[in-house]
């Protein structure tokens, strides 16, 4: 009896405990649709936790530099754009150059010169800003002493190349100061993307009296870009710096254009986690969870059924290089049969989900003008003749071949697509091999490889940025390719002046090298955004570059009227600069 | 006493030396370098780099120059975060953690040694079954598991406690929770464990035959003996505290040092690797010693010497 009791009791005690974990599991995934219950066409609250003067943002992660000369990540860039200013700015959604500390510029008959002539403005400390600021910038960016990771943007000058290897001293550098408000660069090519590089991060001036000031005061110069020395140009000043938690920028009142800056203050959280960021948003704590933090893929579909969900084209290409020096991938019907045989569309349609742009061409359609190629994206037909012709009458008859990604899941979800869809169309047995990061880095450095994954974004919005990374002397190029062809095209491209025959040079050259396929270009990114509905000012652009200076809060936002389309407007309001 | 502890102490010398020739070694045979990334950097760029890190130098005068960098207290430069010392990094980040470790260990005390205390002196009651099941379910979920679920129900639900971040302490309880309520389990269950052997011993009859009151039996005899094995347990559970924080961090974006643990060793930040290795391994010294010096005067049958 005592017994029968006891099992009694064990049983009622698990079909509560049952219960109440069911009950847990309900009540989460009642959270999931608990906006749907409540008819919000928002995710998450949409009260401002804060005054509008304020903003809450991510920037996921702790940036390695602030310092613009040795910065080479996205998160530090981002922070640096806002604190910084250069000769020309971009225009928050075109991202065509426009007037900054230089008001105007001349550009000589042979494209290769520029005069810039600057507005009087100041540094955050008061002291004036002139053209030899930029002068010491720009040298410094390329000595190296300094060791920048990013000291490759200053080879574009005259000299600068040189001066990076110690060939020449850094005074030689096509960067001159005429007087103190007009500056002269000298470009070793005509660059006709060059004022649209010139706004990138690596460019901004830099305050040489600081760097003397500490120096004197016995203090590591290194450490200047912290909130207690730090001076600044930009829009925002950095007042404190938590490190790996947040940091709070305050209106810098000495800015040339402090009049446009609406917030007074900027609360840039580093929440690494995509998902910690989301549920940091859902609650209010993030009004923008920032451009730099991506959206978790399995949340991507529920997602985009919400007013504050917001996708643009990224400039970035996902792509496979290929080994060409090692059988079977060293015959180009291969390597071509291998890209024509992926089922493009169905890959970021059921894979990557984030609203990527399936494509087999390696510079994205439409930038800056550039009429991309429209590869096909998928034959399967002409893939399996290719594979006959190359003389493997199935693809059985082929040696096993490696795909090599490094470890995460969205890589091996797209590698797991890819080889099946080889299986499938061509009968090819396809080995994935993951590897840790730094592994993979060295593995496909010294092309240690058959086929890995890698992905390209551009630095500046020019079809020549993609296409540089085919050329034979380009670090970056890991398949084993070379073709002086190749080279002397873009050579050609670059000196031509005229701007469309340049693009249809370009579009000539990416033709030829995609026809031996030394990579497989997959989709193009997008970047997908949650931007609370009261937020305005901030516009999609395919450089994911996003200007606090023009962000607002909305008080005119109503959070009770929840009608559909109340707020969905956050990409295209607000004044666009002239 | 004092005398043995100072051999104790004294004894964690060549051991600590064993653990840095080891870590060093092995985090510098692991292929990869702190400067590669997706983009080439300048050959002459990164020389330069490696110069200022000393990692152009033979590994044999490296390992010298850190030994004796190490005595003078310095842990040397990180590289991925280079306007920070090794030092500062985990000056900043170490007590963020211990905070974290501290609520989950009291958390884990308070609720596991009660359970634990129902358990055995109602055992094989109703109240036994519920606190041994529910130890059961807080040893079974991760705490991958338990933080969102946490998440979910408690920020985005109800709205009480942030479901992320570091600052005052709401954002304490939740990532403490989370952290605690596995090692409050092993405590449940081995509090009880600890007691039932007891329970029936020579000595607990005695204190009944001198008629003394049943709550003083409980706290005075049988939780000294009950709690030896949560003792022994405690050195590793806290040890594990800390450096097991990693999910609870990553979860909750508290800036302790856990994620280092492993994001460090990931962007092979040789030096912030080693300082934390080190780091750890001291800890996991000490909480044995003295877990070995507080059983002394739990257990009168253990000698400390």
């Amino acid at each position: 009896m005592v017994v029968l009791l006891f099992w009694l009791k064990v049983i009622a005690l698990k079909v509560t405990l049952g219960r109440c974990v069911t009950l847990l599991f309900m009540a989460a995934s009642l959270q999931l649709c608990g906006c749907q219950q409540q008819q919000s066409p928002y995710f998450g609250t949409v009260e401002p936790r804060h005054g509008p003067e304020e903003l809450w943002i991510n920037n996921s992660s702790e940036p390695e530099w602030l310092d613009p000369g040795r910065c080479s990540d996205s998160t530090g860039g981002e922070i640096i754009w806002n604190t910084f200013e250069g000769l020309v700015q971009a225009h928050p959604a075109t991202l065509k150059p426009l007037p900054a500390i230089a008001t105007h510029w001349d550009i000589s008959d042979d494209g290769r010169t520029y005069t810039f002539y600057l507005r009087p403005s100041v540094w955050s400390d008061g002291h004036d800003l002139t053209a030899h600021d930029f002068v010491f910038a720009l040298r410094r960016l390329v000595d190296p002493q300094t060791g920048s990771k990013y000291a490759s943007n200053g080879f574009i000058f005259q000299e600068g190349l040189a001066i990076s290897r110690g060939d020449a001293a850094v005074e030689t550098l096509g960067v001159q100061a005429i007087d103190t408000h007009t500056l002269e660069i000298t470009l070793v090519d005509p660059l006709p993307y060059f004022l649209n590089f010139l706004s990138f991060y690596s460019f901004m001036p830099l305050p040489e009296h600081l760097f003397q000031d500490l120096q004197n005061r016995g203090i590591d110069s290194d450490l200047w870009t912290r909130p207690e020395y730090v001076v600044c140009n930009g829009a925002f000043r950095m007042t404190d710096w938590r490190f790996r938690q947040h940091m709070t920028f305050e209106k810098n009142k000495s800015y040339w254009d402090a009049a446009s800056v609406k917030l007074d203050r900027i609360r840039v959280a580093m929440v690494e986690s995509a998902t910690t960021a989301m549920n940091m948003y859902v609650a209010g704590e993030f009004d923008w969870p920032g451009g730099s933090t991506s959206l978790p893929a399995e949340f991507m579909d529920h997602l985009k059924e919400y007013q504050d969900f917001h996708s643009h084209p990224y400039l970035g290409v996902y792509f496979y290089w290929i080994n060409t020096e090692e059988p079977p991938l060293d015959d180009p019907l291969v390597r071509r049969a291998l890209s024509l045989a992926i089922d493009r569309d169905s890959l970021v349609q059921f894979v990557t989900r984030g609203g990527q742009h399936g494509s087999a061409d390696l510079v994205p359609d439409g930038l800056a003008g550039y009429k991309g190629l429209h590869i096909p994206v998928y034959n399967p037909v002409k893939a399996r003749q290719l594979l006959a012709e190359a003389g493997y009458a199935t693809g059985q008859d082929l040696p096993l071949v490696t795909l090599s990604f490094n470890t995460s899941e969205g890589h091996k979800q797209v590698a797991e697509a890819i080889q099946a869809m080889w299986q499938q169309e061509l009968g090819i047995t396809v080995e994935l091999a993951n590897q840790e990061w730094k592994v993979f880095l060295a593995n496909a450095e010294q092309t240690n490889f058959q086929i890995c994954r890698m992905g390209w974004i551009g630095d500046y919005a020019d079809p020549y940025t993609f296409l540089e990374l085919l050329t034979s002397d380009c670090g970056n190029n890991h398949s084993n390719w070379s073709s002086t062809t190749y080279d002397t095209m873009l050579e050609q491209a670059n000196q031509q002046h005229d701007a469309e025959e340049r693009l249809r040079m370009l579009r000539e050259a990416e033709a030829f090298a995609l026809h031996e396929q030394p990579l497989i270009p997959l989709y193009v990114y997008t970047r997908t955004q949650l931007i609370k509905p009261y937020v305005r000012g901030i516009w999609g652009n395919h450089q994911d570059r996003h200007p606090w200076k023009y962000m607002w809060i909305d008080e005119s936002f109503d959070p009770h009227d929840l009608m559909v389309g109340a707020g969905k407007n956050v990409f295209e309001d607000g004044q666009v600069p002239q | 006493m004092i005398r043995i502890l100072l051999q104790r102490l004294l004894e964690l010398i060549p051991t600590a030396l064993v653990i840095v020739a080891a870590s060093f070694a092995l985090v510098r045979l692991a292929p990869g370098s702190p400067f590669s990334s997706e983009r080439e950097i300048p050959p002459e760029v990164r020389q330069k780099l490696e110069a200022k890190y000393g990692f152009d130098k033979p590994l044999p005068e490296q390992f010298i120059r850190y030994l004796g960098n190490l005595l003078r207290g310095d842990l040397g430069l990180s590289t991925k975060y280079p306007q920070r010392t090794v030092n500062e990094i985990i000056a900043n980040g170490f007590p963020v953690t211990l905070s974290l470790a501290a609520i989950a260990l009291l958390w884990s005390l308070l609720v596991g040694i009660t359970a634990g205390i129902i358990g055995a002196i109602r055992q094989n009651t109703v109240w036994d079954h519920v606190a041994m099941t529910a130890a059961l379910v807080g040893i079974s979920v991760p705490s991958f598991v338990l933080g969102p679920l946490l998440v979910l129900t408690v920020s985005l639900r109800l709205h009480l406690l942030p479901p992320a971040g570091w600052g005052d302490w709401q954002h304490v309880v939740l990532p403490g929770l989370t952290l605690g309520t596995i090692y409050a389990a092993s405590i449940a269950r081995l509090t009880r464990g600890g007691m039932l052997e007891v329970v029936r011993s020579d000595f607990i009859r005695t204190a009944r035959a001198k008629g003394l009151s049943e709550s003083l039996i409980v706290w005075r005899h049988m939780l000294r003996g009950g709690l030896l094995p949560v003792v022994s347990y405690l050195g590793p559970a806290v040890a594990s505290m800390l450096t097991g924080s990693v999910v609870v961090e990553k979860i909750f974006n508290v800036p302790g040092i856990g994620p280092y643990f492993v994001d460090a060793a990931f962007n092979r930040d040789y030096f912030l690797v080693m300082g934390i290795v080190l780091l750890y391994a001291f800890f996991l010294l000490l909480m044995n010693l003295v877990v070995d010096v507080v059983y002394g005067f739990l257990d009168p049958r253990v000698d400390v010497s």
